[in-house]
């Protein structure tokens, strides 16, 4: 609680201070109990229902039956797993090359503009809201053999790409799209924290003789530094889980070059229908992001996130 | 001395400068630049819609259309039963919104205001689900909606629309700011804490319920993987995931009436935007970086 607390105007009587804690309370109480039967039933079941689940082999019909470590083994026999791992990692760090300094460079190009920086800002963050399907379909009018992409690289002279259906192109394609389509939420984070730099601190840099570069480089940079980690480890957790473009565009092909871990989990349950796989690779997952989300805690905290 | 702007990384002195000029024109192009490859896709999907089959297959594409085919958007509403799948769609933000309003609105409060004991522990018990990947528990998720037999009906997505810790954050994050005089005053005027909820704390949250509501209203709306999960009828399907079953995996439907279905589907979200950009760019700054 950041509020003062005032002293309480009110002179307590004695049948007042002789109520039970939980009496006075019981409002308070009360208010939090809809949100924690919530929580409970549809965060906190699911999650240890999905440990508890990895142990079982899951049929609607049957009914569920004990297996031991059964679900585990099935994974780690699996080939497509150690696949899977190494597309996700190879997804999450093309979103890094690709897609990490984007909006960093843009914020700071975007923060210098006198005019037309409302309208910018607006044109950046309208992809944001275009509906991921819409995005699917128009992104793979882009992509097509004979759409406009691989028109221009004609026109020029340049051979054209299959950029879905070739396997060293298919990942790539993704995370353009997907850069294209996220780049501005991240932009707008950083122009915010990149105008909040107090102004004279370029002043007095620039009295000192410090050129535009090393303005950015000494100033902007550093000021932003703690976002640019926890936008970074954000990026990682959510890179990590991603497979809706993956499964929408190519359904984790072509030869399974986009089958992304999270794709796995999610063929395992509706192609196959093993939920008890799945929720074993699901706990597999979580063991291994936990690590990053403890980091991310810790950011937040430090960061005065407000958590 | 109030010069015409404030200076920002460069100043004014920078301007003068004729080597500095020529990078500040090449920052300008490349923004310039990225501006038109954000309209460029938008607005080609938006004049796709307009044309003849034939010429959204010419190649090289065209921008424009060469001619106007209004027609497309009366043939691409009646392709689908857009109304139907709209209102399921509606009926999820609805239920989700009372639910996020109501039972997160309640619980921030008592966080907020209330001072129960053991506050504390009770905050980090909600908030400590931030930090848990969602994919992890996917499909365990599937199997309890199962279990509590809510598949295939409205109630799968109210009830756990209680469930977001963000909004819970959000919500608490706006009661901090209001002043604790003005609840004070609420009860020694004799009003309970569920009348301070309601008459004192929801009235003075109406810009919070805007910025969430546009939050709910957008993962309503975006939203397709999960509800073809959770969902298995027409009657039920949501407009996002009716668009993905039928018009993105569709084999048989002509380009051009594909893209104006799309556009009807990207248009209500972008207007929306344009019209409360002020209340999505300050959910964006409240939100910070947890969006």
């Amino acid at each position: 609680m950041n509020q003062p607390v005032a002293p309480n105007p009110i002179p307590l009587d004695a049948s007042y201070r002789k109520t039970p804690k939980w009496r006075k309370h019981i409002w308070g109480y009360l208010f939090l109990l809809p949100a924690a039967v919530i929580f409970i039933m549809f965060l906190w079941v699911p999650i240890v229902k999905g440990m508890f689940y990895s142990f079982y082999d899951i049929d609607f019909v049957k009914g569920n039956t004990f297996v031991g470590f059964d679900n585990y083994r099935t994974v780690f026999d699996d080939g497509d797993v150690w696949i899977a791992v190494k597309n996700t990692l190879y997804y999450m760090f093309l979103c890094i090359v690709i897609g990490f300094w984007v909006p960093i460079l843009f914020a700071i190009a975007i923060s210098e503009l006198r005019r037309f920086q409302g309208f910018v800002r607006v044109a950046a963050y309208l992809p944001n809201v275009v509906p991921a399907v819409v995005l699917y379909g128009l992104w793979r009018w882009f992509y097509d053999p004979v759409g406009p992409i691989n028109g221009f690289l004609t026109q020029t002279g340049a051979e054209s790409i299959s950029f879905l259906t070739d396997r060293a192109w298919s990942m790539i394609s993704l995370v353009l799209m997907e850069t294209w389509q996220q780049f501005g939420s991240a932009m707008l984070i950083y122009l915010a924290a990149v105008l909040s730099i107090p102004k004279d601190w370029y002043e007095a840099a620039e009295i000192d003789g410090a050129g535009i570069f090393r303005r950015i480089w000494h100033i902007t940079l550093p000021s932003i530094r703690g976002l640019i980690l926890l936008l970074f480890l954000l990026q990682l957790i959510g890179t990590s889980q991603g497979f809706q473009s993956q499964l929408a565009l190519l359904d984790g092909g072509p030869n399974k070059a986009t089958l992304t871990y999270a794709l796995l989990i999610v063929k395992y349950a509706t192609a196959k229908l093993d939920y008890g796989v799945a929720s074993a690779l699901g706990v597999l997952m979580f063991l291994v992001l936990g690590g990053l989300a403890v980091l991310q805690y810790r950011l937040n905290n430090k960061g005065g996130a407000g958590v | 001395m109030k010069k015409g702007f404030e200076r920002g990384i460069l100043s004014s002195y920078d301007y003068k400068k004729k080597g500095n000029w020529i990078g500040f024109s090449m920052m300008i192009v490349v923004v310039a630049a990225m501006v038109a490859s954000m309209l460029y896709p938008i607005l080609s999907a938006l004049f796709n819609g307009f044309k003849a089959n034939t010429e959204v297959n010419s190649f090289p594409p065209r921008f424009l259309p060469s001619e106007w085919h209004f027609g497309n958007w009366g043939e691409a509403w009646s392709y689908i039963e857009l109304p139907q799948f709209l209102k399921n769609t509606l009926m999820i933000f609805g239920g989700n919104m009372v639910v996020t309003v109501l039972v997160l609105g309640m619980a921030a409060f008592s966080l907020s205001k209330l001072n129960v004991p053991y506050q504390k522990g009770i905050y980090f018990f909600f908030m400590i689900t931030l930090f848990i990947p969602p994919s992890t528990y996917l499909i365990p998720n599937f199997l309890n909606l199962r279990d509590l037999g809510l598949l295939n009906s409205f109630a799968a997505f109210w009830l756990p629309a209680g469930a977001s810790a963000f909004f819970l954050l959000l919500l608490k994050n706006f009661f901090d700011g209001i002043h604790y005089e003005m609840i004070e005053a609420a009860r020694i005027d004799g009003a309970s804490d569920w009348q301070t909820f309601i008459r004192i704390a929801v009235p003075l949250s109406i810009p919070i319920f805007a910025t969430l509501a546009i939050f709910v209203f957008s993962t309503a709306w975006n939203e397709w993987f999960w509800p073809s999960l959770v969902m298995h009828s027409d009657s039920k399907y949501p407009l996002a995931t009716a668009i993905y079953k039928y018009v993105i995996s569709a084999r048989r439907l002509d380009l051009n009436i594909r893209f104006a279905i799309l556009s009807m589907v990207m248009l209500p979200p972008i207007v929306i935007f344009l019209l409360f950009q002020k209340f999505i760019m300050r959910g964006l700054h409240i939100g910070g970086v947890k969006g």
